[in-house]
């Protein structure tokens, strides 16, 4: 079984100060899997996120990607072994193009040594060459076409900019990909597109997909398995059926009303999870 | 305003501030500037296609510029010359600014002209006739007997540390009060193996990649607690540096080094104190001999060729991975590090690249002077390097060269000459101050207004045109973003030309 999961986190603690965000979670990422985070607004989601990231490190607890404890390293080292990820609130560079966002993300792919990029030696020229195909081929991927190429990120439209932070992030080469929100503030025709791109990354590229996401028509329809925190403790894991019709949830969702009022209360409560 | 009216007016300006402070032949230079200025700029602002038309706008702004050159030359023969005791010939006098206009239009027109040609003829076309311009310049002061080369050469040796700073403040987004100390390590650098001082007295073409070297391993060192700065904390530091290197230098006439208690340097003079070192050593080239300071040509050329130099790898710093990493780390730390980029790393180059060129300025200025002060590195030099980037337009080289060109020209032949000229006006016998003014007397134009003018230019400049004279598109879509949908649009077919070119 260890052997299938790419990403395994082991009695994850984090504390600022003497607030715990996240209280003692084990959790794992099943290879090739799409996984969910889903919990209420401060469950500690993103700290979470933030720590497989190295934004953050954690007070205590271990986590293993692809074989190799990675708690505490930089975030570039992270990056640079394989976890790309985009951020809640979109953080692209808005005064370099999309293309350029794009071979930025590809910078801890490429080598070009300073020396070399002062002599312009022919294998930083194609390395380049090759670098500015690839960018261009990502950005048609997730949907920005070559007109979109030139323009400044901050010119695109919102959801052109969610995709553009998607492209940005599998330009690193990800093995795993930390997706933070990334239907929020989308109109339901948005979303629908992005989960289909999601599903293309794991389909065709076979990247492990995690999500942070509110919207649980998306969490329901595409995740294998999702993970529920509240107040920084995990209190459920499973297939989307499970959580659906599981009373902790329910409970942390909806209140303990909600789950107490017996059946009908569960039926509201289900359907809830299931728009 | 119509934009041939525009840009000449500008180069009219331009010309005419030169010509009314200045000795007869002087508008000659004004008629090119004032040319290249009007030329440029009406090609930029009203593109065409045709080459008639490009000559027919070339000529009009050209002509509009001149016309400035001639009411110019005309009111100094009427207002200042009789009081200067300069020539007060008038028909002489127009028959000059008849000669200033001319050169204006046909100077403006073949820029005009040259625009019209199809990318990418039309720029190598410009820089061509920059190129020209500027070659064919040292023949022009000799002929005209402007006896300006002495200025033009420390002019150029800021301009190049502009280029440098423009790495660190410009693409890397890294502000640094203190980057005239990169320029003192390099200049003390060569002072050190190539002088009498130590007794060392390596080639110059030797010694300028030493001091480039050392500069890089200082931007290093002083780079290096900067790291976890942001913003104005790191300014804050950079000033420290700023001051503490000068300040070394002044006491480092007596340094003695005790590990353990036992001597290992024992009173050494490093750096000659406040006296400085000198004489350093003139560099060599078979065919010229030793460059003396009386003959300035050779020594203008050797600093053009470290310039263009020095772009051409700035260039291909700017293009590189590296340099996308600079601007992403300039954009969001935080999303740069989410990426790949080692933020140590590219902050250190940054520091380090940015204090190559200036070492190579200090390698220059130092053998160039032949004598170094510590006097010659202090915090104002920093801040003027500073206001060159800013005005010119941070982050782009041809911005960044106009701004070191205006402001060092401003500063060293222009206020100088202007101060020269209101001192023989009040001091002229036709001239009857009121004593309440006599004051005036005592005042030098260049020294005491100087300051106070930068200051003017600078909060002009940062309340009209924040992004500079000619700023990067970046900055420029930045800024006007809602104004003018039309000439964005342009830009951004301009900015995709020119990703093209990079592939």
């Amino acid at each position: 079984m260890s052997e299938n999961l790419l990403l395994k986190a082991t009695g994850i603690v984090k504390q600022f100060g003497g607030l715990t965000a996240v209280n003692n979670v084990d959790f794992n990422i099943p290879r090739g899997s799409i996984t969910s985070l889903i919990g209420p607004n401060g469950a500690g989601k993103t700290t979470f996120f933030n720590m497989i990231t190295g934004l953050y490190v954690p007070t205590s607890g271990t986590i293993v990607f692809d074989g190799e404890e990675i708690q505490g390293l930089k975030p570039d080292a992270v990056t640079t072994r394989g976890i790309g990820r985009t951020f809640q609130n979109i953080r692209l560079f808005a005064h370099m193009t999309a293309l350029e966002n794009v071979l930025v993300g590809q910078h801890c792919r490429l080598h070009a040594s300073l020396l070399g990029i002062l002599a312009l030696t022919k294998k930083v020229r194609e390395e380049e060459a090759a670098a500015h195909k690839r960018a261009q081929e990502l950005l048609e991927y997730v949907g920005l076409g070559r007109s979109r190429a030139n323009e400044l990120s901050k010119n695109l439209p919102y959801g052109d900019q969610r995709r553009l932070e998607i492209a940005r992030a599998l330009a690193t080469n990800p093995k795993l990909l930390l997706l933070d929100e990334p239907t929020a503030g989308m109109n339901p025709q948005e979303t629908d597109d992005l989960t289909r791109l999601m599903r293309k990354v794991r389909d065709e590229l076979g990247i492990t997909v995690l999500l942070i996401e509110h919207d649980m028509k998306v969490v329901m329809g595409i995740s294998e398995h999702i993970t529920v925190l509240d107040h920084g403790a995990k209190i459920a894991e499973g297939s989307p059926e499970e959580i659906r019709n599981n009373e902790q949830v329910i409970e942390a969702y909806l209140g303990r009303g909600a789950a107490a009022h017996g059946k009908g209360g569960r039926q509201t409560a289900a359907t809830g999870l299931r728009t | 305003m119509n934009p041939r009216i525009r840009a000449g007016l500008a180069g009219g300006i331009f010309g005419a501030l030169i010509t009314l402070i200045s000795v007869d032949q002087v508008v000659y230079l004004a008629g090119m500037l004032a040319g290249t200025t009007a030329g440029m700029m009406v090609a930029y602002m009203e593109p065409q296609k045709k080459w008639l038309d490009g000559l027919r706008q070339g000529i009009q702004a050209g002509l509009l510029g001149g016309l400035f050159i001639v009411i110019a030359k005309l009111l100094r023969a009427i207002l200042i010359n009789p009081l200067i005791g300069d020539s007060t010939d008038l028909g002489g006098q127009f028959m000059l600014g008849l000669n200033g206009l001319v050169i204006a239009t046909i100077i403006s027109a073949i820029f005009a002209v040259i625009a019209t040609l199809p990318r990418p003829q039309d720029l190598i076309g410009r820089y061509a006739m920059v190129a020209i311009l500027t070659l064919i310049y040292p023949w022009i002061d000799q002929y005209f007997q402007y006896r300006f080369m002495g200025e033009v050469i420390p002019v150029l040796v800021f301009v190049l540390m502009a280029l440098g700073l423009n790495i660190v403040v410009g693409y890397a987004g890294l502000l640094d009060l203190g980057y005239a100390a990169f320029f003192a390590i390099g200049a003390y650098a060569t002072a050190m193996v190539a002088s009498p001082h130590f007794g060392i007295s390596l080639s110059f073409w030797l010694v300028i990649w030493i001091a480039a070297a050392v500069a890089a391993i200082f931007g290093v060192i002083l780079g290096a607690p900067t790291l976890p700065l942001r913003g104005d904390y790191l300014a804050i530091v950079t000033l420290g540096f700023g001051e503490i290197v000068p300040i070394a230098a002044t006491n480092l006439d007596t340094f003695s080094l005790s590990i353990l208690g036992f001597k290992v340097i024992d009173n050494i003079n490093l750096t000659g104190g406040p006296k400085g070192i000198n004489p350093i050593n003139r560099p060599y080239l078979p065919g010229i001999g030793a460059f003396q300071s009386s003959q300035p040509i050779p020594w203008y050329y050797l600093i053009l060729i470290i310039m263009i130099f020095s772009i051409f790898f700035i260039l291909r710093l700017r293009n590189s991975r590296l340099g996308r990493a600079w601007t992403a780390m300039r954009e969001d730390e935080l999303a740069a590090e989410a990426m790949g980029i080692n933020i140590v790393k590219t902050k250190l180059l940054a520091f380090s690249m940015g204090a190559t060129f200036s070492g190579f300025a200090g390698a220059f200025y130092g053998s160039y002077i032949s004598a170094i002060f510590p006097e010659s590195f202090r915090f104002e030099v920093s801040v003027m390097l500073l206001c060159m980037v800013i005005l010119g337009g941070m982050g782009n080289i041809p911005g960044v060269i106009l701004g070191g060109l205006l402001i060092q020209f401003a500063d060293r032949l222009f206020l100088p000459q202007l101060s020269n000229m209101m001192q023989s006006i009040i001091s002229s016998p036709q001239v009857q101050l009121p004593s309440s003014l006599s004051f005036l007397h005592e005042l030098s134009f260049a020294s005491d207004f100087r300051l106070l003018l930068f200051g003017i230019t600078l909060v002009v400049m940062m309340l009209l045109r924040p992004e500079g004279l000619i700023p990067s598109e970046r900055q420029r879509m930045e800024l006007h973003a809602d104004e003018e949908p039309v000439v964005e649009q342009q830009q951004t077919e301009v900015y995709t030309a020119r990703n093209q070119e990079t592939v």
